[in-house]
């Protein structure tokens, strides 16, 4: 076996200085909860189509209807962009217009959720949570993606009132990050849900 | 400066105050890690006494020591203990002691994460163990399928706090896996590159990739459960367009990944303690980590072999049994492994190697049953049977807890700086194998006589009768050999002979710290070369210049995932107590939600989210320092 030895990091005899300190650690982490909550809502659309499965035509003659749907769409994709932007301006130390994107964001996503309870409201007429199977599993996925929502606007109210955006030296790091990651997979999930429980049972009326 | 004053000031950074608030505070993954397993090795004490009086109501046939509702508790409580609140804690604690000291990181990515999922752990078992002080207990075995468990045939809240309670655990363990994730891929010692890392590693970061995607799983199953038994919805009941095989879906989609969440993390226990008493290396590295991996993969494609008598079509049947037989591929070549390092190798035969021993045998006949009941014919035959039970046993006690002794006789000299006491651990081996064996043998045969399992008494005449008491005695048996063992964890604690830093003469790394390790692990951070790092002739500590010491806070190194090469330094939190308070206000949180108390719950809830921002909040201590 050869004795080989590592190169003495940077040749600096004080190696603090001459390392930078870690600051990936909190975005591992929110990587890796979107992986599991998608995981959730796979499971969650798994079980819409199971229970579909095997079912006399389930949504097919009475589609949910799409009108706020389109709107909560809109909302979520303008946010993602604001949001992204402000995740650009805190690198680039714009913090002051960080912020202002942070509040739009924030606005959208409320928006959004009032949006989403005209939307309960709009269904609530013909179906609820108690009709029967497809009510359970349409109010069950819709009340998960509120709750997503909901608890990413608290997270983002919370970074907008964070004291400040500059590198941290101490933990949260790079909270802007982290709370964008969130508010990414929150879009995502929305297009998903938007698609798959709304647009495709509206198409496939035309495939009968 | 001089070693020893290097020494103190680390000692000054990161020891946990010793005080109340610092034992409820700690974030010190060596304290964790023994909580751990303390509480999970309590839980397992727990849950065998469960299974001992269901021993002995089966011992003798028509007993009616208890009522069939008893029973039905009783076993359930063993069954749920035993597969979440003992089988995977209990390697959690192993894990979290010795991950980061076998990969020379001074602590866990996110320690106070850790602590988090130490409490969640807790408060989640405190939880179902609440609930027959609340009237009764969940009764309808660790997997509860509905529509049993629905409100019109279990009306009482045992089922409830099952759910609850799983859910907080399901919490738990998917914030371990994260924190192991990132652990394993960013903290490793200069040098350690990922073909370099101890096998536990692998296992540790499949299961916890695993439980990444399976865990969720279990999370909807439990969320629909609570949803149907006490909100209207009708996610199971066929009348309104429910499918209560769902129910089978989702938990199995889940529960057999977990099989391998408790599985793999053991053999690889066994894959760390067999070449060091074979006095080689490990014959196939590669192979070992790599079918640990495939296993974890693969787990994710045999779940519906739990269904098989549901019905399915011949192709849905025909895969999942073909991916039941592929899986076992993989635990071969370990096992395989493992055999040829021994060959290969001169064998030292102390109690640690006696239970690796005994996992090799236990596993291959666990494995075997296991691959017949994977041939569908033979499953319709055997299925609800003892010879499931008998399966079971054979792979958990085989493949869990003997590895778990095995783990706990070769690491407790690490942990407590005293060795056990061998004489009395290979008698407690023997007693254990031979009990195990004695009563889990013969469960096999009245199973393929036609004994169901889950049944609380049987008449006389049916050829059962001699076999059960067989089972009983046997089961005893393997409970007085684990009190051995328990009464030398005792003893040893005390009077056992004196560990030293490495009394095993093992490789890794964690042999080169004090037994037991200070609360900085070490003074200087290793650089490694080789697999061996301490049976090759490199000194991981050599550090003439003291660049590596890292004293200017609580700090270690953060390096590249595939070579660990150093990019960067992180800087470890202090002690906090908002991870205790966030596992309690979201226990409270599930408490409530248990009795339907709407405000209550949503007070927990805010609580739970006013704890997370103290937790978060960026605060100015500390700041100067590095
Ligand atoms: C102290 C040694 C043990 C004894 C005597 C024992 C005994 C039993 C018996 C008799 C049953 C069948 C109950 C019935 O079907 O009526 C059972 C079920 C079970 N045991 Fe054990 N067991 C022991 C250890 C373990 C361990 C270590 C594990 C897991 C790590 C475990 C996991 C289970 C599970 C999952 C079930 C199925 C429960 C159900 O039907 O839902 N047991 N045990």
């Amino acid at each position: 076996m050869t004795t080989n030895t590592i190169a003495p990091n940077r040749g600096s005899k004080f190696i603090p200085t001459a390392l930078p300190l870690d600051d990936t650690r909190g975005i591992w982490a929110m990587w890796m909860v979107v992986a599991t909550e998608a995981a959730l809502f796979v499971c969650l659309f798994g079980a819409y189509f199971y229970l579909e499965n095997n079912k006399d035509r389930w949504t097919y003659n009475t589609p949910p209807a799409e009108h706020w749907g389109w709107g909560m769409l809109g909302a979520l994709i303008v946010s993602g962009f604001t949001i992204w932007l402000g995740d650009r301006a805190v690198i680039r130390q714009a913090y002051l217009r960080a912020r202002a994107l942070l509040a739009c964001t924030l606005l959208l996503g409320l928006g959004f959720l009032i949006m989403e309870g005209f939307d309960y409201a709009s269904h609530w007429a013909t179906l609820t949570p108690y009709s029967n199977s497809y009510g359970s599993i349409f109010y069950t996925i819709e009340s998960f993606d509120a709750l997503h929502v909901i608890v990413g606007v608290l997270i983002l109210g919370y970074v907008l009132a964070m004291p400040r955006y500059a590198p941290a030296r101490r933990a949260p790091y790079r909270p802007y990050r982290v709370a964008a990651i969130y508010w990414y997979f929150v879009v995502i999930v929305w297009i998903a849900i938007f698609f798959l429980l709304y647009v495709m049972p509206n198409l496939r009326i035309y495939g009968f | 400066m001089s070693t020893t004053a290097v020494a103190q000031r680390l000692q000054s950074i990161w020891e946990t105050p010793k005080s109340v608030w610092g034992w409820f505070a700690t974030v010190d993954h060596k304290e964790i890690g023994i909580r751990y397993l303390v509480t999970a090795f309590l839980f397992m004490c727990v849950a065998g006494v469960e299974a001992l009086i269901v021993r002995v109501q089966l011992a003798r046939p028509d007993q009616a020591l208890m009522s069939p509702e008893m029973y039905d508790q009783l076993f359930s409580m063993h069954g749920i203990t035993m597969i979440f609140w003992y089988a995977s804690p209990i390697l959690s604690g192993f894990s979290n002691y010795l991950i980061p000291l076998m990969i020379g990181s001074r602590d866990m990515a996110y320690p106070r994460l850790n602590a988090f999922t130490y409490w969640s752990f807790l408060f989640s078992g405190i939880l179902v163990y609440v609930a027959p002080f609340m009237g009764q207990a969940p009764h309808a075995g660790w997997f509860s399928y509905v529509p049993y468990t629905l409100y019109s045939y279990s009306p009482s809240r045992g089922m409830d706090f099952y759910a609850m309670a799983l859910i907080l655990f399901t919490i738990s363990i998917t914030a371990g896996g994260i924190n192991f994730i990132t652990t394993i891929l960013k903290m490793r010692a200069p040098g350690m590159s990922i073909n370099k890392m101890p096998l536990m590693c692998y296992s540790t970061m499949t299961m916890s990739f695993v439980g990444l995607f399976g865990m969720p799983a279990l999370t909807a199953a439990c969320i629909f459960l609570e949803l149907d038994r006490r909100w209207g919805t009708h996610f199971f009941s066929p009348a309104a367009g429910g499918n209560p095989i769902l129910w089978q879906q989702l938990f199995w989609f889940f529960g057999h990944p977990w099989v391998y969440i408790v599985f793999l993390p053991a053999t690889a226990i066994v894959s760390m303690i067999i070449p060091v008493f074979s006095r080689r290396p490990i014959v196939g590295y590669s192979y070992v980590a790599v079918s640990t991996m495939l296993t974890g993969a693969v787990g994710f494609s045999v779940w519906m072999h739990h269904m098989f008598t549901d019905g399915m079509s011949d192709m849905t049947m025909s895969f999942f049994s073909a991916g039941s037989m592929m899986i076992s591929i993989f635990t071969i070549v370990q096992i395989i492994c493992w055999v040829v390092t021994m060959w290969k190798g001169r064998v030292v035969m102390t109690t640690a190697m006696y239970y690796a021993l005994g996992t090799i045998a236990a596993l291959v006949v666990g494995g075997l049953n296991g691959v017949v009941t994977g041939i569908i014919p033979l499953d319709w035959q055997a299925h609800n049977t003892y010879f499931i039970v008998g399966h079971i046993h054979y792979v958990l006690i085989g493949s869990n807890m003997f590895p778990v002794f095995a783990g706990l006789y070769y690491w407790y000299p690490k942990m407590t700086g005293r060795k056990l006491s061998e004489t009395l651990g290979k008698w407690s081996f023997w007693i254990m194998f031979i009990g195990f064996n004695v009563g889990f043998f013969p469960m096999q045969i009245v199973g393929l006589l036609g004994m169901p399992r889950r049944i609380y008494t049987y008449p006389a005449g049916l050829g059962w009768s001699a076999s059960n008491m067989i089972e009983t005695v046997g089961a005893f048996a393997l409970g007085i050999g684990i009190l051995l063992s328990i009464i030398n964890f005792v003893y040893s604690r005390r009077f056992g002979q004196i560990a030293g830093k490495n009394p095993w003469n093992a490789d890794t790394l964690e042999w080169d710290l004090d037994s037991p390790p200070e609360p900085y692990s070490m003074v200087h951070l290793p650089t490694v070369i080789t697999r061996h790092p301490l049976w090759d002739n490199h000194d991981e500590s050599a550090d003439p210049n003291d660049e590596r010491i890292l004293d200017n806070g609580r700090l270690t190194y953060i390096t590249t995932w595939l070579d660990a090469k150093v990019v960067s330094i992180a800087k470890m939190p202090e002690e906090t107590i908002a991870p205790m308070l966030l596992a309690l206000t979201m226990a409270l949180c599930l408490l409530a939600l248990c009795f339907q108390l709407v405000y209550w719950a949503c007070g927990g809830f805010g609580a739970t989210l006013l704890v997370a921002f103290y937790w978060l909040w960026p605060r100015e201590k500390g700041e100067e320092a590095l």
